[in-house]
């Protein structure tokens, strides 16, 4: 909808102030990068961003310097058939930097991409916001996503959730923060933190849950009952338990 | 709108599209040439030799039904105008269906690849990358047009030319018709990009659009014969064949009739801009509207 690609029963999408159609040059204002096998099987890359080129009137010679930009100058007279989903990727993203956006859009950009291609992916697009540019990520890899991002909005069931920058979300949801701890000496300190109000559960291997309780006070407590720990952290909730707590229940298929 | 017709002449020149299109126009027009050359020697012969011809010489003893056949073929056929305007509009028969296939793929060409999405995000406005691919459609069409007529004209003037008749180009007749095959070129490329807008996928386009042509002109007659033999006994009937596009076609770049009752040029070339407009201003309409996935 804000792309002017589906319509909306009602309302309307701005960027910027104004609506994708009554953008002049579209393109010089917004890349995006919506599905990654957009390009005629039969026509190499370069052809594929030349003809781009030539329908928003650039000069062709922005084809080469976009596949510079994504480095994918040693396969860009490859047809494109013959292009992996990194390398599908990359022209996806090389077209949408064709007219130096300043923002961009993008569609779960690590979709099929192997672990070197999404650290290439996040460091692109985390070098484009260093730029001042606005790069806006939907993708349903929270993991990646809370390496990647500033600011998240959580969107189920068509409804706005949470929205804030990654720390505010996960704090939001902090609540019930546990600590793990592990010891030699379980039984004591199990019976040491019992003694202040915490609630104590074996973690299945040589551990110890503690709820109720910072891992300052875990460690304090610790100190005052004479055991030795080797390890003491405190488990933060990462954006996926966040989003899963979130939208429980919320997520129906429609 | 320029930018988007160089950018539409780029595509297809990047693929093997191209060959495929420009290699079926020559081969099909060189086919169709041979066949009406060999069909025209025949036809303005005088009439017992063309009987000679057209039954192998071993005519014997030919039953009256055929002989009536052969003279109503001749009568429509004897004729160095109707002949010369056969052969230098050769091309029409297989090549306005690629150019009506030529609109379909520009169109469906963006299902099949998915190349929609981006195209429609460097041109929002829908209906200007339509009206492109009209522009490039017409434009491929002319193209392909110029290259059968350059053929057909060459090698048909020279044969007319060789058989004693001269080369008919003097006749108006002859030239509008070439000039209306024109026509004819551009109108079934819109139609074709109106088709692939209504159809959108690219394999069901393009065997729907080449099974209702070909099958459409000839089954089509018999319908309408059966029509006027069984239910309706009006020449009327006959007539109003020309409703199907292929026969719209062939009416409107024929200076004689070519079937009986068949109504005049004006009335063929009405039909198929009719359906041309149609095609452009449906097909414009649904992709306007369409959500693109």
């Amino acid at each position: 909808m804000l792309l002017n690609l589906v319509m909306p029963t009602a309302g309307t999408a701005t960027i910027g102030g104004r609506r994708y159609l009554d953008l002049e040059e579209p393109s010089r204002v917004i890349g995006a990068v919506l599905e990654a096998s957009s390009a005629h099987k039969g026509r190499t890359g370069r052809n594929h961003l030349k003809a781009c080129c030539l329908a928003v009137g650039l000069p062709m010679s922005r084809a080469d310097e976009v596949l510079e930009l994504v480095g994918l100058t040693p396969a860009a007279d490859r047809m494109f058939k013959g292009y992996s989903l990194g390398m599908r990727q990359r022209l996806g993203i090389a077209a949408a930097m064709l007219g130096d956006p300043q923002v961009l859009i993008l569609d779960e950009p690590a979709n099929g991409l192997d672990p070197e291609g999404i650290r290439w992916m996040r460091e692109f697009l985390q070098g484009l916001a260093a730029q001042g540019r606005t790069v806006l990520v939907s993708s349903h890899l929270l993991s990646e996503m809370q390496a990647l991002a500033d600011d998240v909005v959580i969107v189920a069931a068509g409804r706005l959730i949470r929205q804030g920058t990654v720390r505010e979300v996960l704090t939001s949801m902090a609540g019930d923060g546990r600590v793990t701890v592990t010891t030699p000496e379980r039984d004591k300190l199990a019976a040491a933190l019992e003694r202040i109000g915490a609630d104590v559960t074996a973690d299945g291997h040589d551990g110890l849950l503690v709820s109720g309780a910072t891992a300052a006070v875990v460690g304090e407590t610790a100190l005052a009952a004479g055991v030795p720990l080797h390890r003491l952290t405190a488990d933060e909730p990462d954006l996926e338990d966040v989003f899963l707590g979130l939208t429980q229940g919320k997520a129906a298929i429609r | 709108m320029n930018r988007l017709v160089r950018a539409e002449i780029f595509k297809l020149r990047t693929t093997n599209l191209w060959w495929l299109f420009a290699a079926a126009t020559v081969v099909s027009t060189v086919v169709m040439l041979a066949v009406n050359a060999v069909a025209a020697r025949a036809l303005l012969k005088p009439f017992d030799q063309f009987v000679a011809l057209d039954t192998h010489g071993h005519g014997g003893q030919i039953p009256p039904d055929f002989l009536a056949h052969l003279q109503s073929e001749w009568q429509t056929g004897h004729s160095a105008i109707t002949q010369a305007v056969t052969l230098y509009t050769s091309g029409q028969l297989i090549g306005v269906l690629l150019a009506c296939l030529l609109g379909i793929v520009l169109v469906t060409g963006e299902f099949q690849h998915q190349t929609a999405t981006t195209t429609f995000l460097l041109n929002p406005h829908r209906g200007i990358v339509v009206a492109g691919k009209l522009v490039t459609a017409v434009l491929m069409a002319v193209l392909a047009w110029l290259v059968s007529t350059v053929i057909t004209v060459a090698a048909g003037a020279i044969f007319l030319h060789s058989q004693g008749y001269g080369t008919q180009l003097g006749h108006w007749a002859v030239l509008r018709a070439i000039l209306l095959n024109l026509a004819a070129y551009a109108i079934w490329a819109v139609f074709g990009v109106g088709f692939g807008a209504l159809i959108r996928s690219q394999l069901a386009a393009t065997v729907a659009a080449t099974v209702l042509y070909l099958v459409g002109a000839t089954g089509a007659g018999t319908v309408f014969d059966l029509i006027h033999t069984y239910v309706i006994n009006q020449d009327w009937v006959l007539a109003a064949q020309v409703i199907v596009p292929p026969i719209a076609s062939t009416v409107m770049i024929s200076p004689t009739a070519t079937f009986d009752q068949s109504p005049a040029q004006w009335v063929g070339a009405a039909v198929l801009i009719g359906y041309g407009v149609a095609a452009a201003l449906i097909g414009t309409r649904i992709l306007r509207r369409r959500d693109i996935a």
